[in-house]
């Protein structure tokens, strides 16, 4: 990807994970006064596993293009550079595994 | 990766003291680097006692007379004395400025000049800006204009094209502003900085000129342009009263637009 495409995306993911952030702090709060049947039940609708969805891959693309940032800045190495980058992708996909797990658990109940 | 410590050749140690003759209390302490290449000792911090009396009001005059009359083998650079040639860029009071601009009264107690940070030293207060003039040469700081050279007729620039580059056209490339910036630091090999990059917007804001595509084209870079973290350093040292930070901004604006 074009530098410019990568800073395009990094901020783009930036303004589209600010409104997320702001509805999913609120939805904690909602989600922390029900009982854990209704807290299920709140997840597990199309529209939960949606944000949540799009919360984590958003999420993730931000956090992938600012540690490529972070790479870029301080590592000087290309070879350590290469390592950090499969370790990382290894680290997110890891965790979009994760999450997608998750919603299948409790979207099947 | 980045160098966290000085390598043990590069550690500052107290350097002499030299005790102004007439002392009638109206004097300041100028402590200031010094490092030579051909001694082969650790840079020190020579301490300067200056009667401000018998001084100029601005701390290139009061480091002029010290290289007149206290300690001769003092290096730096300077011409124009009135901020306009920005050889003598050095980093006083912990900013870097122009020594002929910043006026002695500004800074409270001791004076401490140190040369640009995170630049080669040649010799005391005289930094190597060889890799600043390479980068700044690889963007072609002229105007490209093939129509201009086919008929060799006026070029005609309205007022409001010209107007355009007010705030970039005063630069007078004395690397405060990428000396001063962290990213610069880091990548100094790769990223433009600030200055080179003003220079690059400057031309870039050119009506006249006709390749600003591909000077767009050139700069889309990760290391180029995008190293710039919005850190505003640069913006803060520049002793013209310039925005590098903003003209940066304006060529990643130009680039997405692209």
């Amino acid at each position: 990807m074009s530098a410019k495409n990568t800073w395009k995306l990094h901020r783009w993911s930036t303004i589209l994970l600010l409104p997320l952030v702001a509805y999913l702090f609120i939805k904690i709060i909602h989600l922390s006064t029900l009982p854990y049947q209704l807290i299920l039940s709140e997840l597990s609708n199309l529209w939960g596993v949606g944000f949540i969805l799009i919360f984590t891959v958003l999420g993730l693309i931000h956090m992938n293009t600012g540690v490529h940032e972070i790479l870029d800045d301080y590592v000087h190495s290309d070879v350590v550079k290469r390592i950090l980058n499969v370790i990382i992708s290894i680290f997110f996909l890891l965790i979009l595994i994760f999450v997608c797990l998750s919603l299948l658990l409790i979207f099947i109940g | 990766m980045v160098q966290f410590n000085l390598p043990d050749n590069s550690k500052l140690t107290d350097g002499d003291y030299y005790k102004s003759e007439k002392s009638n209390g109206n004097t300041k302490k100028f402590k200031i680097y010094r490092w030579s290449p051909d001694d082969g000792k650790n840079p020190r911090m020579d301490t300067y006692e200056v009667d401000l009396d018998d001084c100029g009001p601005m701390v290139l005059d009061a480091v002029m007379k010290i290289k007149s009359e206290i300690d001769t083998s003092l290096t730096f650079r300077r011409s124009c004395r009135e901020g306009i040639c920005g050889s003598c860029a050095m980093n006083i009071d912990g900013t870097n400025t122009l020594a002929c601009t910043k006026a002695i009264s500004d800074v409270k107690g001791d004076i401490k000049i140190y040369p640009l940070p995170h630049m080669p030293v040649i010799k005391d207060l005289v930094t190597n800006l060889k890799t600043l003039y390479k980068q700044l040469k690889s963007i072609k700081p002229w105007l490209m204009n093939k129509k201009q050279n086919a008929n060799d007729t006026e070029n005609i620039q309205s007022r409001n094209d010209r107007e355009k580059l007010d705030g970039l056209y005063e630069c007078i490339l004395c690397a405060c502003c990428s000396t001063s910036c962290p990213s610069y630091w880091w990548n100094s090999d790769k990223y433009l900085g600030p200055a080179v990059l003003l220079q690059s917007y400057r031309w870039l804001q050119d009506s006249r000129d006709e390749e600003r595509k591909e000077r767009l084209k050139e700069l889309d870079d990760t290391f180029k342009v995008y190293r710039c973290h919005t850190i505003m350093n640069c913006t803060q040292a520049c002793p013209k009263g310039l925005n590098p930070a903003k003209a940066i901004a304006g060529i990643k604006q130009m680039i997405a637009q692209q």
